[in-house]
């Protein structure tokens, strides 16, 4: 088993599942975190990435195939998806798949799911498509706030990791996502985007 | 060169003189006089503002007596001009201006919080750090990226400091309580579950504030603990979520929460398992001074010269991934 990364919350395995490639992702436990929080947060969090992460395949959403779940040690087997994170493309790439993100994203967010980590880095371009990753944080919400804390989420990622092409590429985002979502939950959730920015500390409020 | 660094914005009025040589910076000193409101209750703008106004000559006056040196020595002034509490920011700025316009000195509004983060790179000796920046006003994750500070992560509502400051006042202790909470709390081991809000890299704290008042009606000590653990946990997890997509190999603490010892101990074990190395700023320096605010000033002068008296602005919003860094 080759280690692929060491995640924020969770290892990233190199292994095999029935002789294919596979990955196994494992949220180990951490010596700095209570142990009662410890093991609650882990095993939630599996429990709901697996759930989620095959939920959204039945409306199209590209996510890895789950093999096999192990909620005792939080572990997770699936799918190995060999393609290059968005995070790591060329800017010029980065700026046209935004539109196809905020697709995704729209779909997401229709079918009632949070994803609650959109980063360029969950976003896995393969074969000319976009998989989606890492559903720790996912919920299952209507709720337009939530949707506004995913978007606000990836406008800062833009806004800090990807700063010289922001504009392009946050415009192409909310491009795809009204695509989807229908113009008036756009204008609402945009909306709130900017509630949320204003309640933080020292925003310019516009 | 000699510079001058005034700092208001909050509880604290301070004074402090640096000695700058090439990329060499020396304290020759920093004096501060801290309001303390009454226990139980916050800090109130206009009684703090007062205060500072109280003190502001016995501080300039010490500060530049042990540094050795008289106001005409000094090759530029620089005042805290933001973020901070309207009455307290003016205080300092009226004290700056009144030194610039008199001697004519060259003087430079500088941002608190760029304050806190450079006086940490040049005490530490951090290069390239990804700095959590924790204080009564802040709570931030940022990176440097393109001549500024980029936020990374940051909390949604109030901050570290008050989480801490507004517990710890609901059951009467003097603000700043982190120290006082960290003592009871170290008398517990009993987790109880309260409310854990991780988005993404950002953390939310008005909902574990409430929680954890209710749990301090059963017992203090309990609350505490697991205030402590369930917020520091957060702030951890949102370190490790920055570091391992920033791909930064340091980390750097800042800000008052920084003298926090479990916090501290909790962020160790995140840089060993990411293998980064860990920065505190000295705990003297970790709460607001003139230091910090002297230190950026004369950065920027490396590459400014100085605004004129009619352009020295206080403003109590200033975000700190605003301010372009030249230097």
């Amino acid at each position: 088993m080759k280690l692929l990364k060491k995640g924020a919350e969770a290892d990233i395995y190199q292994t095999t599942w029935n002789d294919s490639k596979a990955i196994l992702k494992i949220r180990k436990s951490k010596s700095y975190r209570n142990p009662t929080l410890d093991s609650k947060i882990r095993k939630h969090r599996t429990i709901k990435e697996a759930q989620i992460i095959s939920h959204v395949k039945s409306f199209g959403v590209l996510s890895p195939l789950v093999y096999f779940v192990n909620t005792k040690d939080s572990a997770i087997f699936m799918q190995e998806i060999p393609g290059t994170p968005v995070h790591d493309l060329p800017n010029s790439k980065i700026i046209k798949l935004s539109k196809d993100m905020g697709k995704l994203v729209g779909t997401l967010h229709k079918n009632g799911i949070m994803h609650g980590d959109l980063t360029t880095s969950n976003f896995i371009f393969y074969k000319n498509q976009i998989y989606i990753i890492d559903f720790g944080l996912s919920q299952n919400s209507i709720k337009p706030e939530d949707h506004a804390v995913d978007l606000r989420l990836i406008k800062e990622i833009l806004n800090s990791a990807h700063a010289q092409i922001m504009q392009s590429s946050w415009k192409n985002f909310l491009l795809g996502y009204k695509s989807i979502v229908g113009a008036i939950k756009h204008a609402q959730i945009l909306h709130l985007v900017s509630e949320i920015e204003s309640r933080g500390r020292y925003a310019t409020v516009v | 060169m000699l510079g001058l660094g005034i700092e208001s914005t909050a509880h604290t009025f301070s004074c402090a003189v640096i000695e700058k040589k090439g990329k060499k910076g020396k304290i020759l000193s920093d004096v501060r006089k801290i309001y303390h409101p009454e226990d139980g209750e916050g800090i109130h703008p206009r009684e703090a503002s007062r205060h500072h106004i109280d003190n502001s000559s016995i501080v300039l006056s010490q500060c530049l007596e042990e540094a050795k040196i008289s106001v005409k020595d000094l090759d530029l002034v620089t005042y805290a001009a933001g973020p901070g509490l309207g009455p307290c920011l003016r205080v300092g700025a009226v004290v700056a201006r009144s030194l610039a316009s008199f001697y004519k000195i060259p003087i430079y509004p500088v941002n608190h919080a760029i304050g806190h983060i450079e006086l940490g790179k040049l005490l530490t000796g951090a290069t390239n750090p990804l700095v959590l920046l924790v204080s009564g006003g802040h709570t931030m994750l940022l990176a440097f990226l393109n001549k500024q500070w980029r936020v990374f992560g940051e909390t949604l509502d109030i901050t570290l400091g008050q989480l801490l400051d507004q517990f710890g006042r609901s059951i009467g202790f003097a603000s700043p309580c982190g120290r006082n909470i960290e003592e009871l709390a170290s008398s517990s081991s009993n987790y109880v579950t309260l409310p854990y809000s991780v988005k993404g890299n950002d953390v939310s704290f008005s909902g574990l504030l409430s929680a954890t008042k209710s749990v301090a009606k059963e017992n203090k000590s309990d609350a505490c603990y697991s205030l402590q653990e369930t917020a520091f946990a957060m702030i951890s997890e949102a370190v490790e979520r920055a570091l391992s997509f920033t791909r930064k190999k340091e980390l750097m603490i800042v800000g008052g929460v920084a003298a926090n010892k479990r916090l501290s101990e909790m962020l160790k074990d995140v840089c060993k398992r990411h293998g980064c190395k860990f920065f505190v700023v000295p705990i003297k320096y970790a709460g607001d001074c003139g230091s910090q605010i002297c230190w950026t000033g004369l950065l920027e002068s490396q590459v400014k010269s100085g605004v004129s008296i009619k352009d020295t602005f206080v403003t109590q919003s200033w975000r700190l991934d605003s301010v372009k860094v030249d230097y």
